[in-house]
């Protein structure tokens, strides 16, 4: 019904797309195209880059230590010496920022990992079994789901107490859920395909089908989620920290760093807004960077 | 239609029951007797076992639940251990703070976020269209904090137009709800451009043109209404992600409402306190999208069940 | 009534320019059915939507003329469009199904145009609609108006789009593929009705891809392919005695379903792309009697008969020099 519709408005579209879907693309093919049609997803995918290694040689791009203090420039405001100014002790902000920046994308991508794991396996298992399982593991998410975010996060936070790891731990327990939704719904669409009827028939094992037929056509999808998540998770940390309930000194996250500065905000306003920003930017970058992937590996989504 | 609607109800308060019991379970498997943490090292035991019976902390989880659940429905949510005062109370006087706040958040965030994604839309690639939609980028990458110590800098410390901090008159609100409310217009705003532009591809769009009506009419009689569908169900997720700002935000302006008693529960290791208004929270986002599912099938005939 | 001279309605995409109609001259007298027929994406929409007004970028019309009793609506401004829309002329367009505003009672759409250009009190408005409903042979009329589009079937939907078409009793119907989505037994219903309609007095103009559908309701055809008319001439004569060889395999492709023959006749090959036409008769490429010049030379629209117009280098008058 939907096929005829619209024909001759999207003949010039179905041209332009004729020529360039050709067969199947490979993974590195998508990029590229990717990269020359959305420039704004490529230079994201750059600048993520640029942070990482920022992160990786911080040592090496900095001559201050990023722990010593030196009292006679506290609070010295930005300038060619201290590209960022310096913080309460002395130290140089922009060191800090690239240490920082160690902890901040750990926090992004460690338990974002975490979180697509724990949603994938129970969204498979939920949409593949149905019935009980099916019931139970989506009335948990639904409960997960109805906290808002802040303070399920804080909750759990209390549980398990402080330290990087439970951060990472937390992140992921708040974020699972809506990962197992949208993996769950995938798999009830996979599940009706005729490959997977037709495995299914000659007797291939549930786990097979799951893991060589399913899980690799969600792929896609949870690379974007991947890539819209890694966002949210340091939002959260950064809000986190921010309290004064995420990262403990001496680990300095982005959002930990703002949180030091608060108390010298208006004398000294970069001391926060600099690590604010760089919170933004590498956010922002991950969000273009998202949809960007969305638009090349997941084309149904983007017209529905 | 009242079948559907009861059906809701039900499940929001299955929903609410499981919360509940997620929030007991999580602050109750905390190592140590809460209470002797409360009172320090030097502390009697015999005192503190004595409360400890005393707040019924020595039975199992499960009767402690169906106490704690009891005793809520009567409007009891127990004692702070840290500002010593009934948990209720406490929350009362916050709440009316948070609720004027994170409205006039989403009322700020959903006038914005429609009117300039509507304008985006009808001015597709338009210099508008571009200003508003780098500026709604702005609002989803922007942390909440970073929003409203801007604006607290700038409105408050350095041009004194409006209150620092505090909410003792009606301008206390403004610098907050703005800054709580910055994120969610940003994300109403690329909603509604994407969904309006989607629906103006639509075949009834062009029967509505072909019987004369003119742009805006086609505009705001068929594809806004149209196009509030999703942007009402974004609304729902964005009261919740609204009232987690809202911590954030009552933190910075130094409002007295229920996410900084909930810091304070953190703080002061008083769980009566953060379990009270984690609870209380989550009731009021549940009830959020309980009244979004109602007007949905409002204004969407095809989710009504006739009969 | 309406008259269309040399229309000329092009996308213009990154590719380069698609002219998704071009040169096309065709007229509705009053008060007859005129058919278009051509395969999907020949550019017999377009032409309705260019008609109306309803093309939408990055497509536009370029050139050329369209009369509406002898005025040039393509020169109008839009808000004088929007007063001939609907109530000078009205369309109906290809998919039921998504044609209707999912959200608005059938009755209030149908009712609208009646608002908006005869500016009677509503109670007059509904009045109507009950009445048009009966005549379009909805059953249950006055609770029909009630519904939403999702209530109600396929046929009962097309029959509702009719009715909004035909409320202000305009003088020109545009029907897009009106019984495309619908079954057998309810495309006859509907054919039945539009010959009614168009026996009260209505022009209207038929665009089909099924041969069948035209030669039961139509007075004259205009055969479109790549953006061109092929060929026209009034339906007895088309189906009678076909020039065109894309006419002939058009005709081919239903007779041999009609007698049952074991092979299906197609016409091999497919559509061209309209952004790479060849600079000749762009048939040329599937033609089974191709000759040398037809690749470079595009043909004019002979007339073989009176009213009788072929655009085929086999019938040219005199060879070129």
């Amino acid at each position: 019904m939907f096929r005829k519709k619209k024909k001759e408005k999207e003949q010039a579209q179905d041209i332009r797309l004729a020529s360039q879907i050709d067969e199947e693309e490979s993974f590195f093919s998508l990029m590229g195209r990717m990269a020359r049609e959305n420039k704004l997803a490529a230079a994201s995918a750059i600048l993520i880059l640029v942070f990482i290694l920022a992160a990786i040689f911080a040592p090496f791009l900095t001559r201050y230590s990023y722990s010593d203090m030196d009292l006679l420039h506290r609070l010295s405001p930005p300038s060619s010496g201290h590209l960022f100014g310096t913080d309460e002790g002395g130290r140089d902000i922009l060191t800090r920022l690239l240490y920082g920046a160690r902890i901040s994308l750990l926090v992004g991508v460690v338990p974002t990992l975490l979180s697509m794991v724990i949603g994938a396996l129970l969204g498979l298992a939920s949409g593949y079994a149905g019935g009980k399982i099916d019931a139970l593991i989506m009335r948990l998410a639904d409960i997960m789901l109805a906290f808002p975010s802040m303070l399920l996060a804080m909750v759990i936070m209390y549980m398990l107490g402080d330290g990087l790891i439970n951060v990472f731990l937390t992140l992921a327990l708040v974020n699972w859920a809506s990962v197992a939704r949208i993996v769950r719904s995938e798999t009830l669409q996979l599940k009706k395909k005729e490959y997977v009827e037709a495995a299914r028939v000659i007797g291939v094992s549930k786990a097979v089908i799951i893991f060589r037929h399913i899980l690799p056509n969600c792929l896609p999808t949870l690379i974007v989620l991947f890539t819209l998540n890694v966002p949210s998770a340091i939002l959260t940390e950064s809000s986190l920290s921010f309290l004064g309930l995420g990262i403990q000194p001496p680990d300095a996250s982005w959002g930990q760093m703002v949180n030091a500065g608060r108390q010298y905000f208006y004398n000294a306003p970069w001391l926060s807004l600099v690590p604010s920003a760089a919170i933004m930017l590498i956010v922002m970058a991950f969000n273009f960077l998202g949809d960007g992937l969305r638009d090349v590996l997941d084309p149904h989504q983007k017209k529905q | 239609m009242v079948r559907n609607i009861l059906s809701r109800l039900l499940q929001a308060v299955c929903v609410l029951l499981g919360v509940a019991l997620l929030i007991f379970i999580m602050l109750r498997i905390v190592p140590g007797n809460p209470i002797a943490t409360l009172m320090g090292e030097h502390a009697d035991r015999a005192v503190i076992e004595r409360m400890t019976a005393e707040l019924g902390l020595d039975q199992p989880i499960l009767r402690q639940f169906i106490r704690y659940l009891a005793d809520a429905l009567r409007g009891d949510f127990g004692t702070s251990y840290s500002l010593g005062k009934p948990v209720a109370a406490l929350m009362g006087a916050a709440f009316g703070n948070t609720l004027k706040l994170a409205v006039l958040a989403a009322l700020f965030a959903w006038i914005l976020g429609i009117t300039s994604g509507v304008i985006a839309a009808v001015r597709k690639n338009g210099l508008l269209d571009h200003l508003f939609m780098g500026a709604s980028l702005l609002g989803v990458s922007m942390p909440v904090f970073m929003v409203a110590m801007l604006l607290q800098y700038v409105f408050a410390y350095h041009l004194h137009w409006l209150p620092i901090a505090g909410v003792s008159s009606w301008k206390g609100f403004i610098l907050p709800a703005v800054a709580l409310g910055w994120n969610s217009a940003g994300s109403v705003a690329r909603l509604v451009r994407s969904t309006l532009l989607e629906i103006l591809e639509e075949d009834y769009i062009d029967t509505a043109r072909a019987k004369g009506r003119g742009q805006l009419g086609v505009l705001v009689l068929h594809a806004l209404r149209n196009a509030m569908l999703p942007v009402i169900t974004m609304m729902a997720v964005q009261f919740s992600s609204l009232l987690s700002g809202a911590v954030i935000t009552e933190s910075v302006f130094s409002i007295n409402g229920i996410g900084r008693l909930a810091v304070q529960g953190i703080s002061g290791r008083d769980i009566p306190l953060l379990q009270g208004t984690v609870l209380f929270s989550t009731l009021v986002v549940i009830l959020g999208n309980f009244l979004a599912d109602c007007l949905y099938s409002v204004l969407d005939p095809r989710v009504r069940k006739e009969g | 009534m309406l008259q269309v001279n040399h229309l000329c309605t092009s996308f213009f995409t990154d590719k380069g320019e698609v002219r998704a109609v071009d040169d096309v001259s065709l007229e509705v007298p009053a008060g007859k059915i005129v058919g278009i027929v051509g395969e999907s994406g020949c550019g017999k929409s377009m032409t309705a939507r260019s008609v109306m007004g309803l093309v939408r970028a990055p497509g536009k019309i370029k050139s050329g003329e369209i009369l509406l009793d002898g005025r040039d609506i393509v020169r109008l401004s839009e808000h004088e469009r929007c007063a001939i829309r609907g109530s000078e002329i009205s369309m109906i367009f290809q998919e039921p199904m998504t044609s209707l505003n999912p959200v608005v009672r059938v009755g209030h759409q149908v009712e609208e145009a009646l608002l908006l250009h005869e500016h009677v009190k509503k109670q007059e408005a509904e009045a109507r609609a009950v009445e048009i409903f009966e005549a379009v042979g909805i059953p249950d009329a006055k609770k029909r108006l009630r519904s939403y589009p999702h209530q109600l079937s396929g046929g009962l939907r097309q029959r509702v789009l009719i009715a909004m078409a035909m409320i202000c009793r305009p003088k020109l119907l545009i029907a897009d593929e009106p019984t495309t989505a619908l079954d057998v037994t309810v495309e006859a219903q509907i054919l039945r009705l539009m010959k009614k309609l168009c026996g009260s007095g209505t022009s209207i103009l038929l665009i089909s891809h099924n041969l069948g559908v035209i030669a039961q309701v139509c007075d004259y055809v205009y055969v479109m392919y790549a953006g061109r008319i092929v060929e026209q001439a009034d339906t007895f004569t088309l189906f009678d005695n076909p020039c065109h060889p894309y006419t002939k395999g058009l005709l081919d492709s239903v007779s041999s379903l009609r007698s049952g023959a074991q092979v299906l006749d197609t016409i091999p090959g497919v559509v061209p792309n309209l952004l790479h036409l060849p600079a000749g008769c762009s048939f040329s490429m599937r033609c089974g009697c191709c000759m040398e010049k037809c690749a470079d030379l595009l043909p004019e629209l002979h007339e073989t008969e009176p009213g009788h117009r072929v655009r085929c280098h086999l019938f040219d008058k005199e060879e070129p020099a």
